[in-house]
């Protein structure tokens, strides 16, 4: 009886015993997580700046956002510019070939990847002005702190919104208080671009940190796209002419035109006097290559041999492109004739089969920017043909070269934990001095002012010309190449400069990104691509590569994702 | 219960009524027993009779009194071959119950029951004495007294929010009186089988491909390794090998099995002691699962029975070394059908090779020998570098219980228990010379602990009356649990687990009159943690009827009607693993790879930055399940023929989907909602047979699995959403009105046979003679189509929108057909396992069919079957190095395939030795028996196994499984 007993109060207080803590016991918080109450102070506003910052490069592992979101623009700048083709092999990345011969549909994933990078950057800058508003409320940052943060947070917003604006035109304005039940990308958005990107501009030019958007970075962002997306010249004008005359990098340091054109694109120079923002990349920080160029790890020559590490044989150089190279009298050649008399390749030859190098004259430019046979390829020795190239007669005999590291940097400036050696510290170069100079230039000449524009491009080709630039042959003294360039005598009229400045920029710039947009500026994409496609088709790979490639009133933008479109219940319309 | 030479077999049988069909299978070997009356010798076949009891882990209670659906699994069927995971063994043994897995040793099988009910989460709840867990990989099949599976929402629902995958009752051996000695022993071998050989080419027919392909493309050029292509024949490097890298990469196999079992007690003191071991090689060399189990279970009663106590304790030490499996980056997809034949596994000549890498005769061959090898490494150099990579699981699990019977029908119970769990894994990469890219320079060792906790403490309160015709069972519980206690250190960084807490109590009483009328109803509440404040308690309802027809005077006359019940049971049950706790809240992160940036511009060194992580829903709330059942039991002429027939329909709501949101709002995780909803119905039917006819006695049943799974709605904004990325794109769409995982993409209407072909078909992007056509889903016979076409001179043509649905690879039912012949002291038992109607998505084409999908190895139908000028009537397109919309650039119908199989799981032919003669030696029985395992597969799939499982959302997609192989095993089973 007394077990009974015993039993039934055991039974009774039990239940009771477990209940009374029953409230507070079920009430866990997870663990290893932040939220917005937490960030709000001076040092989580920077870190979601940062964060923001941290998208210049167009790619995040966290959403796995990769090449197809690339900043450097290389597919759909540079490819998209007939400046180089996809390259590689014909299995790999046939979406990256869609883009090349302009049949590409709404449903490619590259271009799906680019829309959620452009609008991941735009929701950090939007996340980043938010809990500074919170933390301006809460009173646990200055005005003067918040200003900043906001100034920065809106630069970028705007830079984010133009690069998004350049890929589709019909994009939809996100800032801090839409809802994205409501978006729309049928206003004209360019004014509130406009209008982020000059709050920007007043932003201090020393930053103290060569990463951040300053002053000058975000009056050359602005003038950009006042040129691109209002033709207003006029308007980017002074902010250019300031920026030459007084502009300085992020960190307060001087900028102008480096002594010689190679050195711009050696690794240790990112940070160089010529760069005006670079994306800054990092390479061995833990990162594993997420921030250390992903967005061009496919663009390295095809390891094999003494060819440089790294992968894929992606962003091959177009023979076109080469052939502009062609210089008569040391200039070049006018009306495209350049085609006529094509750069010498190696195509169809084995390493180990004789090969005559091109004697004609050449911008030296061209071996900065080109890898090809015979010539030496930063300090990784000659270029040995198709041992370099994944498929020569499928995508042709160049290799890229300007992001490409030197043998000597391997593992100093190259992620060494990853599949691939060719993540690197080879920051972009988003905005270069020479940029600047042809931007101002390309003001100059369309409101009028020939002589200043004389000025500027001959500055940026007296660069080009200094002979301690140019490639040279083992001995450091024969210059690996016929090497025949000079300054322009005089600018006759309006038009004579415009293409002056239209083939500069081509030399200049190639496989930096821009040509494709430059092109959409000028307005004479369709026919100006098509003439390269008719050229380029008839190179031995050029038949299968272009087989269906034809540019057409469509292709001066690419289609909206189709994803996105469905994803804002129809909200989002075509562009075309 | 171990049956005892001298229990009353024949007794126990007949009057084993109302017991499930599916345990007669057995018993009727225990009938033969007796009528030979040789006794002993099949006891120690470790036959146990179906207990007379069903338990759903809480309480036990008659099994005439069931009204919901459980398949009960005989032990003796869980341990019919030996395997390292319990889950293997339940395939084709329990209807609605589908069990897919690869054959890797010790890989937990993917458990399904009854269909999908969920987008995130549908394993089964286990139950292990009382003990909740989610995988069941620590148990000793050989432990196990009974298993069952509740299906219902009737028998389930006690389970509460763990309850809507269904739940696994299972039981471990208790201590019986007196003492006994077992010893169980397998041993064996496993074959690989021929692999790929006949399919891929060897190294000559790689190159008279690639010559084709010259020749279909009109490509002239020099070939790095065959030289000229205008030779009229490639030539061979002096290197060249022919390597059969399926049968380099896998070995016959040997595989053991030792249990030992020790039991025994007195009136008040009972213990039961096992101690196992398995070790399985897998055929791919170096893989391996070894498993040493040991477990105490002991019972104690004192005051005559008024008081028991006991408990319960098991270690188990699981070490294994598995290679992936469903992956490109697995030695099982790039040996047989990605690395060509040319390539040496071991150099037998110098080679300069392509790296700056000489090499020499002894060293390991590989794409870096030479230019177009393809990029696959060298999978026999790797699986033997890597060798020493290991994974070890320690896990110990246990309870103490008392029972108190308080008064005569009324019983307290209180039981405690938990599992510690620590998992240790080393994964080591070496250095490597021998590709042609992606050289591995350092050697890399990652080094894993983690540990993950839970306890549970559960009290109820039974009653049991009997009075008139009234039989009463009730029960009242409460019980406190706590899981994901732990974390997990990878080399130094350390991760914490958020712990999940549960807090719940629960009423069940069952009623039946006269045995024929029987009622059920059982509530569950549960409170949750990982669920906000207002969401955080939720009820669990069930009610379930029986009417025992046989029990009924008027059915007497039928007398070939020996057992007949209808039963019907509807209820609620849910679902909280399918979501985190994190989901609640708004959330920032901060990833090094994914928000850190250089300011400072130091070039390897980035700063601190966070990004929008995840948007939280503080409304989150339990999936549910609504689950309706209507069966029916039957025996007929005595019980001979059982039959257990169920229908049901499982609509389950507010399944936790996060529809992606557009791009506009960021890349932050969308908020998971209560939005979707999938619907199952299907039957389950078991049915046995058996018979005996003086000597020759025999047994079949058959287990019959069907169901149809529709999505009934993913979210108002969303109609479908994809899985199962490839580079061809996403093969899975889950999409409204479909079923879970339908393979979605172009339908393939055949080859372009020539020009004129190309023309008259709709327009389609780089359309060829010799490539792909698909077939055009826009509705050409809609007079708006044909006036646009009359009127435009416009052909039709191919784009997204033609996509369509190509398969899904679902099974339309499974089957196990277990026979069981005996003769004397000879006994014959043979398992069939099929699966019908389930379509595969062969993704190995995709490298093996087309050329240009990367330079390894290639298929011999490409070679052999494929479309040329002079052979256009060719069903695999032309070898060509071109890629695109019509060749290799999209899903489509070309690489689905049939995976209906039929398998022969198990033969068996065992002779026990006289039971006269051992007993001289004292032994009680001694039985040895040579067994087949897989002994073989009828199927039209072409690939190496057509069991492939995969992720709910993207499963049957075969690129690299570890196939299911042929064992041939030798076994002892012992008693004293």
């Amino acid at each position: 009886m007394k077990i009974k007993l015993c039993s039934v109060i055991v039974a009774l207080v039990l239940p009771v015993l477990l209940a009374s803590c029953g409230k507070e016991w079920l009430e866990v918080r997870p663990v290893d997580s932040v939220d917005q109450y937490s960030l709000a102070n001076a040092e989580g506003i920077n870190a979601l700046l940062i964060g923001a910052y941290s998208m210049l490069d167009g790619v995040t592992s966290v959403s796995f956002i990769d090449w197809g979101g690339a900043s450097s623009n290389w597919l759909y700048g540079d490819i998209r510019g007939l400046i180089a083709n996809k390259g590689t092999d014909a299995g790999d990345s046939w979406e990256g070939q869609a883009i090349l011969y302009y049949a590409e549909n709404a449903l490619n994933s590259m271009l799906n990847t680019k829309w959620k990078s452009e609008y991941e950057a735009i929701s950090r800058c939007n996340s980043a002005i938010m809990v500074t508003n919170q933390a301006l409320e809460d009173g646990t940052v200055t005005n003067e702190q918040a200003d900043l943060f906001l100034k920065q947070a809106r630069a970028l917003r705007g830079w984010y919104h133009f690069e998004a604006w350049r890929m589709w035109a019909m994009i939809p304005y996100i800032d801090e208080n839409t809802d994205q039940n409501l978006i729309s990308n049928a206003e004209d958005i360019r004014e509130k671009i406009i209008a982020d990107l000059q709050e920007g501009t007043d932003l201090p030019d020393n930053m103290d940190a060569i990463g951040r958007f300053n002053g000058t970075v975000s009056k050359v962002l602005l003038a950009k796209a006042m040129m691109q997306m209002k033709s207003d010249y006029t308007g980017a004008l002074p902010l250019l002419a300031d920026v030459k005359a007084s502009g300085t990098k992020p960190d307060g340091s001087p900028i102008g035109l480096a002594p010689t054109y190679g050195e711009i694109f050696d690794i240790v120079n990112r940070n160089g006097i010529e760069t005006v923002y670079t994306v800054q990349y990092s390479v061995n920080d833990g990162s594993a290559g997420w921030n250390g160029g992903y967005g061009e790890v496919l663009n390295f020559p095809y390891k094999s041999g003494a060819s440089p590490a790294g992968c894929c044989g992606f962003f091959q150089p177009t023979q076109e492109y080469v052939n502009s190279f062609r210089t008569s009298g040391g200039l070049p050649l006018p009306d495209n004739s350049y085609n006529l008399d094509p750069v010498e390749s190696d195509q169809g030859l084995r390493p180990s089969d004789p090969f005559t190098e091109d004697t004609g004259p050449l911008d030296p430019r061209l071996d900065w920017s080109v890898g090809r046979r015979g010539i030496p390829y930063w300090d990784w020795g000659l270029h040995t043909g198709s041992d370099w190239v994944r498929d020569q007669t499928y995508a042709g005999p160049y290799s890229p070269k300007k992001q490409v590291y030197k043998k000597s940097q391997e593992g100093i400036f190259t992620e060494v934990s990853s599949w691939s050696s060719g993540f690197t510290a080879n920051g972009y170069r988003m905005i270069r001095y020479a940029d600047v100079l042809l931007l101002l230039a390309e003001c100059q000449i369309e409101t009028g002012d020939l002589a200043g524009a004389l000025e500027n491009i001959n500055a940026v080709r007296a660069r080009a010309a200094n002979p301690d630039g140019f490639v040279m042959e083992a001995d450091g003294i024969t210059p690996a190449a016929n090497y025949i360039i000079s300054q322009y005598p005089s600018f006759p009229d309006a038009g004579y400069a415009r293409n002056a400045l239209r083939m500069e920029r081509k030399l200049e710039l190639g496989m930096e990104g821009h040509r494709w947009f430059d092109l959409n500026r000028w307005g004479n994409t369709i026919e100006e691509l098509n003439r390269i496609l008719d050229y380029e088709k008839t190179t031995p790979w050029g038949t299968s590569m272009y087989y269906w490639a034809a540019v057409g009133p469509e292709d001066v933008t690419y289609p909206i994702p189709q994803q996105q479109i469905d994803l804002s219940g129809g909200r989002l319309k075509q562009n075309r | 219960m171990i049956l005892s030479s001298k229990q009353p077999v024949l007794h126990v049988y007949y009057n084993a009524r109302c017991i499930f069909f599916i345990f007669l299978a057995l018993t009727f070997r225990p009938c033969i027993n007796a009528q030979t009356d040789t006794g002993t010798s099949r006891d120690s076949l470790g036959l146990i009779l179906p207990p007379e009891t069903v338990t759903d882990g809480y309480v036990s209670g008659d099994k005439t009194d069931i009204k919901g659906s459980v398949s009960s699994v005989l032990p003796s069927m869980l341990k019919a071959y030996p395997s390292g995971n319990l889950s293997n063994l339940l395939q084709g043994r329990a209807s609605g119950v589908t069990v897919t897995g690869s054959g890797q040793p010790g890989e937990i099988q993917k458990v399904r029951i009854r269909g999908y009910s969920s987008f995130l989460y549908n394993d089964p709840l286990y139950i292990v004495d009382g003990i909740p867990s989610r995988d069941i990989s620590f148990l000793n099949p050989a432990d196990v007294e009974s298993l069952s599976v509740l299906k219902d929402a009737g028998t389930s629902t006690v389970y509460g929010s763990r309850a809507s995958n269904g739940v696994i009752i299972i039981t471990t051996n208790r201590g019986e009186k007196g003492f006994s000695v077992n010893y169980d022993m397998t041993l064996g071998v496993q074959s690989p089988g021929k692999g790929t050989r006949d399919d891929v080419l060897t190294a000559k027919e790689y190159a008279d491909l690639q010559w084709l392909v010259y020749k279909n493309d009109g490509t002239v050029e020099t070939h790095p390794i065959y030289g000229d292509s205008w030779n009229p024949a490639p030539s061979m490097p002096f290197w060249a090998a022919n390597t059969d890298w399926y049968d380099e990469i896998t070995d016959p196999a040997v595989i053991m099995n030792h249990n030992l079992v020790i039991s025994g007690g007195t009136e008040n003191a009972r213990f039961y002691a096992g101690f196992g071991v398995i070790n399985q090689n897998g055929i791919v060399i170096h893989t391996h699962n070894t498993k040493y189990n040991a477990r105490i279970n002991s019972d104690f009663t004192f005051l005559h029975g008024r008081i028991k106590a006991g408990e319960s304790f098991s270690f188990s030490n699981r070490n294994a070394l598995n290679v992936p499996n469903l992956s490109e980056e697995s030695p099982v997809h790039i040996g047989p059908y990605r690395s060509q034949a040319i390539i040496p596994v071991i150099m037998t000549r110098a080679v300069n090779g392509i790296n700056n890498h000489d090499f020499v005769p002894g060293e390991w061959g590989g794409t870096g020998i030479a230019f177009r090898l393809g990029g696959t490494p060298n999978p026999v150099a790797d699986l033997t570098r890597n060798k020493d990579s290991y994974f070890i699981d320690n896990r110990l699990t246990g309870n103490l219980y008392f029972d108190i019977n308080i008064i005569d029908g009324l019983d307290l119970r209180s039981i405690f228990g938990g599992t510690v769990d620590a998992v240790q894994e080393n994964i080591i990469t070496n250095p490597t010379y021998e590709r042609d890219y992606d050289n591995i320079a350092e050697r890399r060792v990652t080094e894993i602990n983690s540990h993950n906790d839970s306890w549970v403490w559960t009290n109820t309160l039974t009653f049991e009356k009997k009075f008139g015709g009234h039989k009463i069972l009730a029960l009242a519980g409460y019980e406190a649990l706590k899981y994901d206690i732990g974390n997990a250190v990878v080399n130094t960084d350390t991760s914490y687990y958020t712990e999940t807490r549960m807090l719940s109590s629960f009423l069940k009483a069952d009623y039946s009159f006269m045995d024929r009328y029987l009622l059920g109803v059982t509530l569950r509440r549960d409170g949750c943690s990982r669920f906000s404040e207002s969401q955080r308690f939720a009820y669990f309802p069930s009610f379930s009827a029986g009417w025992h027809l046989s029990n009924e005077p008027f059915m007497e006359r039928l007398s070939r009607i020996s057992d007949l019940k209808i039963r019907g049971s509807w209820g609620k049950t849910g679902n909280q693993f399918a979501i985190s706790s994190r989901y609640s809240s708004y959330i920032f992160g901060a990833d090094i790879g994914g928000s850190y940036y250089d300011l400072y511009g130091t070039f390897n060194s980035s700063a601190l930055g966070y990004y929008p992580m995840q948007t939280g829903n503080p409304n989150i709330k339990w999936e549910e399940s609504f689950i309706t059942d209507v069966g029916l039991d039957a025996g007929l002429f005595s019980n001979r023929i059982r039959i257990i027939f169920d229908w049901y329909s499982k609509k389950s709501a507010d399944l936790l989907y996060n529809p992606p949101v557009a791009g506009t709002a960021g890349q932050a995780s969308p908020p998971f909602v209560n939005i979707g909803s999938m619907k199952n119905t299907g039957i389950d039917i078991e049915m046995s047979y058996q018979d005996k006819w003086g000597d020759l006695g025999f047994s079949g049943t058959l287990i019959f699995t069907k169901f149809k799974n529709e999505i009934t709605g993913i979210s108002e904004s969303v109609k479908y959403f994809e899985s199962g990325s490839f580079e061809i794109g996403s093969i899975v769409r889950n999409q409204k009105g479909e079923p879970l995982s339908s393979f979605f993409g172009f339908e393939v209407a055949g080859i372009f046979k020539n020009i004129s072909d190309v023309e008259n078909s709709a327009d389609q992007d780089d359309a060829q003679p010799g490539l792909l056509k698909f077939e055009n889903q826009d509705t050409l016979t809609s007079v708006y189509w044909l006036w646009v076409q009359e009127r435009y001179k416009r052909k039709n043509f191919i784009d997204y929108r033609d996509k369509t649905f190509i398969g899904n690879p679902t099974p339309d039912f499974t089957y196990g057909l277990d026979l069981m012949l005996s003769w004397k002291s000879f006994d014959v038992a043979c398992f069939f396992y099929g699966s019908q109607g389930n379509e595969i998505f062969n993704y190995n084409k995709w490298y093996t069919d087309f050329w240009p999908s990367y330079q390894g190895q290639k298929s011999k139908s490409l070679l052999y079957d494929s479309w040329t000028a002079s052979k256009t009537d060719a069903t695999v397109p032309r070898a060509t190095n071109h890629s695109g919309l019509s060749s290799n650039g999209v899903v489509c119908s070309y690489y689905i395939e049939d995976g209906s199989y039929l398998r022969l799981k198990s033969l068996q032919l065992g002779y026990s030795l006289r039971a006269d003669l051992l007993n001289r030696i004292r032994i009680k029985s001694l039985r040895v028996y040579l067994q087949a395992v897989n002994l073989f597969t009828l199927t039209k799939y072409s690939g190496l196994d057509p069991e492939i499982g995969g992720s709910d959302l993207a499963s049957g997609i075969d690129y690299g499984n570890y196939p299911n192989v042929k064992q041939f095993l030798f076994g002892i089973n012992l008693s004293l």
